[in-house]
């Protein structure tokens, strides 16, 4: 299984590189292709990049992915693009600390690679739909204007998308705004949002009120255009006229879908400046407001902001490990968003709320709670895969603290599997292939080598490597010293207590390879082979493994040694059966699963009924043909015949 | 209603010579109730340092007396009440510090064991460890009380049942409280040897046995074999063969051919629906 896991990951890195090369051309091609919407974006995108994330990107590069810059140094200055995304990641990482980060960053990054690379090409389909005059102008734009006005360009075109999500209550066009989120995250600032929302909304609005004040943007006065003009005149004159053909086709009151996604712009922008206390102040007010409204539309959103409201708190100064942390004040807000979400049948807020919970719980290490949570609730099935992978990955790590490994094990290689693929993800990706490592070892399974060798987790799961190694070998010494060496960093992975229990699978496998390879031998040997303490623990350790089944031997007490029995022929037994049965059923799910997965658009069904009708038109006219058509064929045999 | 009163029957409880333990009994019920009448049973954020230091022992004598009686449930009940006092930072209680923390975490983490409940002993560990990280104090084991259980599982685990047999001893428990538990254990270890003895030995003396299974003589060695239903000739032990392995070979290919039917036939359908 692990096998098939890598080839797919493999297939997927290796395109994600590809990904990589291509915006290279792209941005080295722009200058010269003006009127191609594509190119640019990437020109103006890598612009937006290089000044605030410099820093912080080379953090993240010592921190967590080296080799993403190592192996391919040449491509230093696209995969700036991509670390824009990851590092988040990797401060993170710095910040907590704790085992958990990577998937922090797994759902607001949803394609980074992607979405950096077709940034431009969505919203232009979008404003395509809507309005064509929109479409030209922000060609237009884009082509000659900073990366600020494209910006804010993008986040006006996703109003219309959000006010259309209301209007045909799709939330497909939700989930496409959250998206680009990515893309726009990289030029908020201050500025930026206050523009938009000064434009947006009317002076009177309380909403633009507490959104400014987030930005300690007060004064910004409104009807914007005249107070921006000071900036950039070319930019204005041609971003003018959109505004204000925008402004008069904006329905006089926002919408809360705006509200929240520009509330969610700021939360964002607050997460990114590090503003850690004003945005808890802030989110905490969101969420009270949030639960005032109850719009299906919003669902999509409101987990988002949920999210937020949590990453906020859990950076609030008491940290996680320590039972007094603030992260577990919000635990009565998030159950009743939970209860809340359940009642309205909000299954995004739901499967967030969720996975948050469990989160928090696990951070103050109260198992027993995050146990319970799970068994009285369910999680939605409906849920959007990241969600799913981390509720699964959560699971895992409580089932195997719990002991449950053969259930942690099947969680974790669910989580492995539906971890994306994207570079920034690849913190998840990390966690959880170093808890289903530990989890294997401690199932008495020595983990496929393959799976250190896959390059975005090489250099991670080193110390892993070392252990597995050590396990097999079932060395007490050196399993201890690998411990010893990286006590440290197994403590911050959370996989310290789990590891410790790895002991006794050290020793079995110390006694399997003896019993393998010796048919007799002395129980003082086995002794000094594996480090114990006197022969008589060895008799014990020996006969507790057989009846295990770790071994298929007996002892002769008195003349004190050990009679290994003959090996069974393993396809005489029903086991290759069972794992061939496995593997067939894996597949059979998978299938099922992508049928299900499919999507069926509302109303699709009526076109296909007309289409139905059409043709069914056309064929009666075709039938009609074929009989006047005989005629001809009539004619044309009788003039056959008559040549 | 002061804490004096509380004060009062805090000292004689904690008095030596020890009250007799029916007079321990009514005098917990008073305190407990006095706690409840204070508002103390549960810690809120309003409950002075003073009176929380106060509830904390009475619960923690509590629970040590419960385990001298060799009460299980109240002892569980006792734990589960103190252990949000346990989560507040010790800097909380006026004369700081942790109290009987560890040695009532180790009793309840041994009782757990005695139990079987492994899950609930690593899911308390792991709290433990975490706590302690964030401390960066010293590890678990260093820990007399918390090491103690924390040592037993692991050998448990790992089948060195000598070394359970020792720490069962006197000089290998570390209080008085964890002597109550000895006796359960070596029961635990008694068993799990026999069991292990059955599938590993064809036949053993029975002077062996008695070392194995650390009984007192061969008469208690006899006993126990009649028990496990062994049969003891000439001075041997003979454990029973794992009976009718021929027969069970023949039921299982039975079983097996029929799973295989019913794995390809259920291919077939599954196939089916996807063509």
């Amino acid at each position: 299984m692990p096998g098939e896991r890598r080839n797919l990951r493999s297939t997927k890195d290796t395109s994600s590189s590809t990904n990589g090369e291509e915006p290279r051309s792209n941005s080295q091609s722009s200058s010269s292709n003006k009127d191609q919407p594509v190119p640019t974006t990437r020109a103006t995108s890598s612009k937006g990049k290089t000044l605030p994330t410099k820093k912080t990107s080379g953090k993240e590069g010592a921190e967590d992915k080296p080799h993403t810059n190592g192996t391919e140094p040449v491509e230093n200055g696209i995969n700036g693009t991509e670390d824009v995304d990851m590092v988040d990641d990797g401060s993170e990482k710095v910040k907590v600390g704790t085992n958990k980060e990577g998937e922090d960053e797994m759902t607001l990054v949803v394609p980074p690679s992607k979405s950096s690379k077709l940034s431009g090409e969505p919203n232009k389909d979008e404003e395509g739909d809507v309005a064509m005059e929109n479409t030209n102008k922000s060609d237009n734009i884009s082509s000659e204007l900073d990366p600020r006005a494209k910006a804010v360009a993008d986040v006006k075109a996703n109003f219309t998308l959000l006010e259309r999500a209301v209007a045909q209550f799709d939330a497909r066009f939700t989930l496409r705004v959250l998206r680009s989120i990515s893309s726009i995250r990289k030029h908020l600032a201050p500025d930026l949002l206050a523009q938009v929302i000064t434009e947006t909304y009317t002076s009177t609005s309380s909403v633009a009120k507490t959104l400014l004040a987030a930005l300690g943007k007060e004064d910004a006065s409104f009807e914007g255009p005249d107070a921006l003009s000071e900036m950039d005149i070319d930019t204005q004159t041609k971003d003018k006229p959109q505004t204000t053909s925008k402004s008069t086709t904006l329905p006089k009151d926002v919408l809360p879908e705006v509200d929240t996604y520009l509330s969610i712009l700021v939360q964002i922008h607050l997460y990114d400046t590090k503003a850690t206390e004003f945005g808890a102040k802030f989110s905490s007010n969101l969420v009270e407001r949030l639960r005032s409204l109850n719009r299906r539309t919003l669902d999509a959103l409101s987990s988002r902001v949920y999210y937020y409201y949590s990453l906020f708190f859990e950076q609030l100064a008491p940290l996680p490990p320590s039972p007094m942390a603030s992260a577990v004040s919000i635990r009565p807000h998030l159950l009743a968003a939970l209860r809340t979400s359940v009642l309205r049948k909000d299954q995004d807020t739901r499967a967030t709320v969720t996975t948050l919970l469990l989160r928090n719980y696990l951070s103050t290490s109260h198992i027993t709670q995050a146990d319970l949570l799970i068994s009285h609730s369910e999680f939605p099935a409906a849920a959007s895969n990241n969600q799913i992978a981390r509720y699964l990955y959560y699971l895992g790590r409580i089932r195997a603290i719990q002991l449950s490994y053969t259930e942690a094990h099947e969680h974790l290689v669910g989580a492995t599997r539906k971890s994306p693929a994207t570079p920034s993800a690849g913190g998840f990706y990390q966690a959880a292939s170093k808890l289903l490592v530990v989890v294997e070892l401690l199932m008495g399974d020595i983990p496929d080598r393959a799976i250190f060798r896959q390059p975005s987790l090489e250099h991670a799961m080193e110390p892993y490597l070392s252990l597995v190694q050590a396990v097999r070998v079932g060395k007490i010494e050196g399993f201890l010293n690998v411990v010893q060496t990286h006590n440290a960093l197994f403590r911050r992975d959370g996989t310290y207590t789990l590891i410790l229990r790895l002991r006794q699978n050290v020793i079995k496998t110390g006694i399997r390879m003896m019993s393998l390879s010796y048919a007799k031998i002395s129980l003082r040997d086995i002794c000094l082979k594996l480090d114990l303490e006197s022969e008589q623990s060895a008799e014990y350790i020996v006969a507790k493994a057989i009846r295990d089944g770790v071994i298929e031997a007996s002892i002769d007490h008195e003349h004190g040694f050990m009679k290994s029995k003959e090996l069974g022929d393993v396809y005489a037994t029903r086991e290759p059966g069972e794992a061939f049965h496995d593997r067939i059923r894996a597949c059979l799910g998978l299938h099922d699963e992508s049928v299900k997965a499919m999507r069926y658009p509302m109303n699709q069904h009526r076109l296909e009924l007309k289409n139905a009708q059409e043709a069914r038109e056309r064929e009666r006219e075709l039938a009609k043909d074929i009989v006047e058509g005989e005629m001809d064929d009539d004619d044309a045999s009788g003039d056959f015949e008559g040549m | 209603m002061s804490t004096t009163e509380l004060n009062t029957t805090l000292t004689r409880l904690q008095s030596s010579p020890p009250p007799s333990s029916q007079k321990i009994a009514s005098l917990l019920s008073t305190a407990k109730r006095q706690l409840l009448h204070l508002d103390a049973l549960l810690p809120a954020p309003s409950t002075s340092p003073h009176l929380l230091h106060l509830a904390r022992t009475t619960l923690e004598t509590g629970a040590l007396f419960s385990i001298r009686l060799q009460d299980p449930d109240a002892f569980t009940r006792y734990f589960q009440q103190l252990l949000p006092f346990y989560e507040l930072p010790p800097s909380s209680f006026k004369p700081a510090g942790d109290g009987q923390r560890s040695k009532v975490t180790g009793l309840y983490l041994l009782l757990l064991l005695t139990k079987g409940d492994y899950a609930g002993f690593h899911t308390v560990l792991e709290g433990l460890e975490v706590e302690m990280g964030g401390r960066a104090g010293a590890g678990l084991e260093e820990d007399r009380f918390i090491g103690y259980p924390v040592k037993l599982e692991r050998w448990l685990m790992e089948g060195s049942y000598d070394r359970v047999w020792g720490a069962t001893k006197r000089e290998g428990v570390p209080g008085e409280e964890f002597g109550v538990f000895s006796e359960v254990l070596v029961g635990t270890i008694r068993s799990e040897i026999a069991s292990c003895s059955e599938k590993a030995y064809p036949s053993l003396p029975i002077a062996n046995a008695k070392n194995l299974l650390f009984l007192e003589s061969e008469g208690g060695v006899v006993e126990f074999a009649r028990g496990r239903d062994w049969v003891v000739q000439d001075g041997r032990i003979y454990f029973p063969l794992q009976q009718g392995e021929g027969v069970r070979s023949e039921k299982e290919i039975l079983v097996a051919s029929g799973q295989v039917i019913e794995n390809a036939i259920g291919y077939a359908r599954e196939l089916e629906t996807i063509v």
